[in-house]
């Protein structure tokens, strides 16, 4: 039997608002326990929430670049559940009216592109965070994140498996960075997402039970949880078995997810429409200024790198999707005129070091000032390419300026010909036998000629120089 | 509505009550559906649902923290807490 996967993502985004989606009171990150808490977040009697604008105005950003519709007048609803770090007992949400509608994506996964449609995207509140493991017999309550505003974008179940729910996540965190309404840090919890995973025959046209994966918060989990599910699903139905609609919780240790049977009786919300908020209107104006202050998005940056700055496709992608790389290739080509080297080195050195560190490039030493001038020394030949790339790793290191680097570690290409000829010379004549099989017919023996003059020179030796001068003196 | 319901209803609300009031809380509850459901005679195919009985649109706020830190006041309040947590009977998944 072949068995088709279904899955649906429901991605919660934190807004980066400095303010709460009902109250004034801080929604920074780390901060000491309950010590960014108003009334409202406390759930005390007597208190009203008011909406807070700019979670509003980001949210329509999101909607707008992902050319859904836009509902000018959305509303709140309840809903219901006990849980402890959920002070009032409800969460406030959007259910019958949100915010954005129907929208769509693209995503690029297993080599070729695709469009996810993307259902609603609803305004909603955090709860707080329960500390379990600080206690004996106790669980800690931190309020700080209650009322933190939430964007959850739901997917249609168009998803078919892990690495393209993983591309979908990657363009939506893209996209929510690049509009600047969420700062994308998955280790801050500042996205989280709900997985929703199915299995039918491929010729059936109902979905199968879907069992839900509550709270994967990185790329890595996301793929494991989902390829775990299919596994665990498809060995259920392969036996005549029935997969139970429940939610599940992935534990990273043990690679497994598990059922959370406490939460499965009280799965019955009871929404109703929030009295204490009277709906949001957004009005014509407002919504054409957000239209027209929308940045230039990873798409449309692709290709512009593509037709107008002439980069290869791969690289342009790769650049285009993180907003801290494309900035710092704009600033840099600003200031040298290489564009393709720019790219070339972004693309390699750079992100092999990052990669490495597993930072953003604003994280690191390198500035766009100093990455402008490291491509200058190279295209200007002061430099070659394998000493600029200990000089980037020093920069990498101290954040030292370039020809501060290539002065004081004497790193400046040797462009004297006669002092290159001689040392060539001079490693010919020592190595009559590699001389000898070099014009015998053992071509591959130059690199070893190219090499030693290297070595001599510390790198510090013109590549193309070195490979005229050894071809004259070995013909 | 049915013994049963009653009883999903009070666990979901958390509420808990004698089992000899158990008729009288159904019968009374169907007594409150009955009567609130003469609203299904109105005729209502033609009219948009209303969120709120003001026909009014939401105050909303500027982006701006306001709020003071009350931790010590709330930490007070809450039944059991330590210097930074409020502490409940322990939730374990």
């Amino acid at each position: 039997m072949t068995w088709q996967t279904v899955i649906g993502l429901e991605i919660h985004v934190q807004l980066s608002t400095k303010s709460k989606l009902f109250s004034g009171a801080s929604t920074g990150f780390g901060a000491e326990p309950n010590t960014h808490v108003d009334l409202v977040d406390m759930g005390l009697p007597g208190v009203l929430p008011v909406p807070n604008k700019d979670a509003f105005l980001k949210a329509i950003r999101f909607g707008l670049a992902t050319n859904a519709e836009i509902n000018q007048v959305s509303s709140f609803d309840r809903k219901n559940y006990f849980y402890p770090d959920l002070p009032k007992g409800y969460q406030i949400t959007q259910m019958a009216m949100p915010i954005v509608g129907k929208g769509s994506i693209k995503i690029f996964a297993n080599g070729e592109e695709k469009i996810i449609n993307i259902t609603r995207a609803h305004l909603e509140e955090d709860a707080g965070k329960s500390v379990h493991d600080l206690f004996e017999g106790e669980t800690g309550i931190d309020l700080n994140r209650a009322g933190t505003p939430l964007l959850e974008i739901v997917s249609e179940p168009e998803i078919a498996n892990a690495k393209e729910a993983v591309a979908y996540f990657k363009a939506i965190r893209q996209i929510v960075t690049f509009l600047d309404i969420c700062d994308g840090v998955m280790a801050e919890g500042s996205m989280r997402c709900d997985v929703n995973v199915s299995m039918k025959k491929v010729d059936d046209s109902e979905l199968g039970t879907r069992a839900e994966i509550k709270n994967i918060n990185s790329f890595k989990f996301i793929e494991r949880a989902i390829a775990f599910e299919i596994d665990r699903q498809t060995k259920i139905l392969e036996s005549g078995g029935s997969v139970a609609q429940e939610t599940r919780l992935y534990d990273s240790v043990k690679n497994e997810t598990r059922s959370m049977r406490s939460k499965e009786e009280a799965n019955d919300y009871r929404y109703f429409p929030e009295p204490d908020l009277l709906p949001v209107v957004i009005s014509d104006k407002e919504l054409e200024e957000i239209r027209s202050s929308l940045p230039e998005l990873p798409e449309q940056k692709e290709k512009r790198y593509i037709n107008e700055v002439k980069l290869e496709a791969s690289e342009a992608r790769i650049i285009a999707s993180s907003k801290t790389m494309a900035n710092m290739f704009e600033e840099a080509c600003l200031k040298t005129d290489d564009s393709s080297l720019v790219a070339r080195w972004l693309v390699g050195e750079v992100s092999a070091l990052l990669n490495k560190d597993n930072i953003e490039i604003d994280e690191s030493n390198l500035t766009s000032n100093n990455f402008a001038v490291l491509i200058g020394r190279i295209s200007d030949k002061t430099i070659s390419g394998k000493i600029a790339k200990s000089v980037l790793e020093e920069i990498w290191e101290s954040g030292d300026g370039v020809d501060a680097i290539i002065k004081d570690k004497g790193l400046v290409q040797i462009q004297d010909e006669s002092l290159l000829e001689s040392i060539a010379k001079k490693i010919v004549e020592d190595n009559p036998g590699q001389v000898n099989a070099y014009k015998g017919g053992k071509d591959r023996l130059f690199g070893f000629f190219v090499g030693q003059v290297m070595k001599e020179t510390q790198g510090k030796a013109n590549p193309q120089s070195v490979n005229e001068i050894l071809k004259k003196l070995l013909k | 509505m049915d013994k049963k319901t009653v009883r999903t209803i009070a666990h979901l609300s958390r509420l808990t009550f004698d089992e000899k009031n158990e008729e009288k809380i159904t019968n009374d509850l169907n007594n409150i559906i009955k009567f609130v459901d003469q609203l299904n005679d109105a005729e209502t195919s033609d009219i948009e649902p209303l969120t709120s009985p003001l026909e009014k649109v939401a105050r909303t706020r500027p982006d701006n923290v306001t709020a003071e830190n009350r931790k010590e006041a709330f930490l007070k309040n809450a039944p059991l807490s330590n210097e930074d947590y409020i502490l409940v009977p322990r939730v374990v998944e």
